[in-house]
């Protein structure tokens, strides 16, 4: 009897080890797909959405870039513009016309014709009076433009209300620029944000929300065609359990790379892009009041902290040291520049020459690591105090949650504080017109820098379209800023991304989103 | 009983609205305003107020409340202000795979938790008895989260034995019957799905389970202790019964009234979304809709998301109490 029950035991084991095996051997993660190569790409998030006028966000961003196009584009490696739904465009001496040539014979994926209509369209519904409150990128992107007029079908004129060089740029951007499909538009209603219509390399195809969007290639897109036959945008939550579908061939390409996983990405043959991103890392002082207010105590500050430390050891090498304000890519940016260097000693010699004795103050921060700064607020502001204390000056840190910290910046609390910024468009103007007098009172000068000098530059900067001239005006510019020293320029963090050996053609955009146009798989 | 009906599911109301106010001022009070959230970096005050206004987050709390209960009781959740979808909508997208994953767990910890808790009942002090108590402690005691992450390090990465995270392979999804991956793939007579649903099911559900096997395992032991020195018991092996008679037919049967409440307490919590596991394996079911929401602060998303959970958790409660009732008279006449 005994004997019985336990052949009858070993032998359910033995089946459902059997069971567990066959289970394992059938399809897999590695199961081939039909009808042709399907690209994985994985994110952490769902987008909030698929209409380019209602998103803010990178997940929304880094696939609404493969289902549209603007009327111009970013070069493949950097931020400067080049032709896309126009062939070409003109401005007026003044620079308050703009003139666009588009390209013929484009269409929506609904097969309605791309011209120059369509172009009004999406850009008078994020206009007064058609705009709505929840439009997060209109006011930004379309705040110059005083009105579209259809010159033919293939030509359009953009005016604005005050030259503004920048207004190329925005024309570029991911998020509300893009055309869309006025029939698809008025089609779905509300509901376009989940029914995206563009002219881009993929049509979309569906969303099933928490876990995957699926596009397809566009075989009628104008331009190169797509390299393969299927998109699809997996949800997965954990950077880690990303990195681990990489690994285990379930996913092609992954977003979001957390640092700890980096080596054990690249020991199984994965590679990981690591390229700057469109972003800033800084600590700023409160220039109008004292002790900040004289500019050679930020100097001595400035040159008491070991940036290149705060990169190799709180970032882990993960981050760029910056110049100035703007990333390596960026129109504008100047290689001459030339920071403090950290120099602890000439730092109490012009704390001594400022007439400045036993200063301490208080720093505030946000207690959530940001874009810009993985590693969160806290963390930096205690290196940084180290820092200072070995140049006898003393600080207290108050860290805040993100928008309590943002409230305690409107108040002007603490003494000096941490922030960054995250570029949008892509152009100079949008970094350093966050130190001209007139944004004190939206309070993105955090730091209420105010030269004269600068404010004059910035709108020559605005004003000038021509590229080498404008970089002239930046370069002077960069330089009195460095000089005047209101921010630290702590940091650009990288922008990280990894893929399967499997991938060709993968490239990280320096704004933050992948174009999947020309990429392959084997 | 049927007073006793009536008693139980009177106080279903007033849990419910408490669930409701509790939900609506957590999220109206401790959370980021959804205003600045959706606007991003460049928002400036006005358009935030502007936001605020058109969206009526400007109006007296009480006034939204009750805005917010006459839509239910229109049956009516409102729509997620990031995704402008009707909340119901979403829910009933992100259901099927919530009571796909806490079905799955149930059975398994049911199985499994009743299975070992009789057994080291029956081996008092024997050397299962320990290694299932300290498994049933481990259980109790580890955090879903890390065990996903061990399980998906083992089973995906190093043997390469099942998937990482999802519901099922890619571009394999059956024809959409009742959205469990599991039923439609069988209704549809699927098997490369219905294989691949099985194999994402395994290790969320495991890691899922972990918890509520290790309480069943324990409780069914000390129920079960009590039972087998119950004079009863005693009278079944005087009369010669076969041992597993004894313990199956006599012994089980009665130890299992607290055994089933425990079980239908577990389902309750389970079908309420179990947060982290989904977090973990990227399961889209209601528990990562309710983190997405409130890391988003999407107010209408995360109060009918919860009001829903809630609901379900108080009818589950209330059917195990009824079966209780029914189970053991002595309930409803106390």
């Amino acid at each position: 009897m005994l004997k019985t029950r336990k052949t009858l035991l070993s032998l359910t084991l033995v089946i459902c080890f059997m069971a567990t095996v066959v289970l394992a051997g059938c399809g897999g993660p590695q199961a081939e797909q039909t009808g042709g190569k399907t690209l994985v790409f994985s994110q952490g998030a769902d987008p909030r959405g698929l209409d380019p006028a209602f998103v803010d966000d990178g997940e929304s961003a880094n696939i609404i870039v493969n289902i549209y196009e603007g009327l111009v584009k970013y070069k493949d490696s950097n931020t400067e513009i080049e032709p896309c739904l126009a062939e070409s465009w003109t401005s007026s001496a003044d620079g308050k016309e703009w003139t666009f040539k588009l390209r013929k014979n484009v269409k929506f994926h609904d097969g309605t014709p791309f011209n120059a209509e369509a172009v009004k369209y999406s850009i008078d519904r994020q206009l007064p009076p058609k705009r709505t409150d929840d439009m997060p990128y209109a006011s930004f992107t379309f705040g110059p433009v005083k009105e579209v007029k259809v010159v033919d079908d293939h030509t359009v004129k953009i005016i604005l209300n005050e030259p503004y060089a920048p207004f190329l740029a925005n024309m570029a951007m991911c998020l509300a620029a893009p055309i869309v499909s006025k029939a698809a538009v008025e089609k779905y209603g509300a509901d376009f944000i989940k029914h995206p219509v563009g002219t881009g390399p993929f049509k979309f195809v569906k969303w099933d929300m928490g876990q995957q969007v699926v596009l397809e290639a566009n075989k009628d897109y104008w331009g190169e065609k797509p390299k393969v036959d299927k998109v699809v945008y997996k949800f997965v939550k954990e950077n880690s359990v990303r990195a681990s579908e990489l690994m285990t061939g379930s996913t092609d390409i992954m977003n979001g790379v957390d640092p700890n996983d980096v080596k054990t990405l690249e020991a199984k043959g994965m590679k990981v892009v690591k390229n700057p991103g469109m972003n800033i890392n800084y600590m700023g002082f409160y220039c109008n009041r004292a002790p900040f207010n004289n500019p050679k105590v930020r100097q001595a500050l400035s040159m008491a902290i070991n940036r290149e430390n705060l990169v190799k050891f709180l970032y882990q090498g993960l981050a760029e040291l910056p110049n100035g304000p703007l990333p390596k890519f960026m129109p504008g940016y100047d290689a001459s520049l030339t920071p403090y260097p950290y120099d602890p000693e000439g730092a109490k010699k012009l704390l001594a020459e400022a007439g400045v004795k036993n200063l301490s103050f208080e720093f505030i921060t946000y207690s959530n690591p940001r874009p810009y700064n993985p590693v969160g607020g806290e963390k930096l502001a205690a290196a940084i105090q180290a820092d200072l204390l070995k140049i006898g000056v003393k600080t207290t840190i108050k860290a805040y949650p993100w928008k309590e910290y943002k409230d305690a910046l409107a108040k002007e609390e603490g003494d000096a504080f941490f922030y960054g910024w995250i570029g949008d468009n892509g152009d100079p103007d949008n970094f350093l017109s966050l130190l001209d007098t007139k944004e004190i009172k939206t309070t993105l000068n955090s730091a209420f820098y105010s030269n004269p000098k600068v404010d004059t530059l910035l709108a020559q900067g605005r004003a000038e379209l021509d590229p080498a001239k404008r970089a002239k005006i930046y370069s002077e510019l960069q330089k009195i800023v460095v000089k005047d020293a209101p921010w630290v320029f702590l940091s650009h963090s990288l922008d990280m991304a990894a893929y399967s050996p499997k991938v060709q053609g993968y490239a990280l955009h320096p704004t933050g989103v992948s174009f999947l146009k020309t990429v392959d798989k084997q | 009983m049927l007073k006793y009906i009536i008693k139980r599911l009177l106080f279903v109301f007033p849990v419910l609205l408490g669930v409701s106010i509790m939900v609506f001022l957590v999220m109206h009070l401790f959370t980021t305003d959804p205003a600045a959230i959706m606007l991003g970096q460049h928002a400036t005050a006005e358009q935030i107020a502007a936001l605020r206004q058109s969206l009526g987050l400007n109006d007296p709390l009480y006034l939204q409340y009750w805005r917010f209960l006459s839509g239910i009781f229109h049956g009516d959740l409102g729509r997620s202000l990031m995704t402008k979808t009707p909340v119901i909508q979403e829910l009933l997208a992100r259901f099927p795979a919530t009571f796909e994953l806490a079905i799955a767990s149930v059975c398994l910890a049911s199985l499994v938790g009743v299975t070992v808790g009789v057994i080291a009942a029956v081996k008092q002090n024997s050397f299962f008895d320990y290694l299932s108590m300290v498994g049933a402690l481990m259980g109790v005691s580890m955090p879903i989260f890390w065990l996903g992450l061990i399980l998906i390090v083992i089973f995906s990465v190093t043997l390469n034995l099942l998937p990482v995270s999802g519901r099922i392979d890619i571009g394999m999804e059956p024809t959409m019957i009742t959205g469990s991956y599991l039923l439609d793939s069988l209704f549809t007579g699927n098997i490369p799905a219905l294989v691949s649903s099985l194999k994402h099911l395994a290790l969320p559900a495991i890691a899922l389970a972990s918890y509520s096997t290790a309480i069943i395992a324990r409780m069914t032991r000390s129920t079960m202790l009590e039972v087998v020195r119950q004079d009863y018991i005693r009278t079944a092996r005087s009369k010669g019964l076969a041992e597993k008679v004894v313990i199956i037919k006599h012994a089980l049967r009665n130890a299992l009234i607290p055994i089933i409440t425990v079980i239908g307490l577990e389902i309750g919590t389970l079908l309420g979304g179990a947060v982290l596991t989904e977090t973990v394996f990227s399961w889209p079911g209601v528990g990562s809709l309710v983190v997405n929401g409130i890391l988003a602060s999407d107010y209408p998303l995360v109060q009918g998301t919860i009001l829903v959970i809630a609901t379900i958790f108080v009818v589950v409660n209330l059917v195990v109490d009824l079966l209780y009732a029914y189970l053991d008279p002595r309930i409803h006449h106390s």
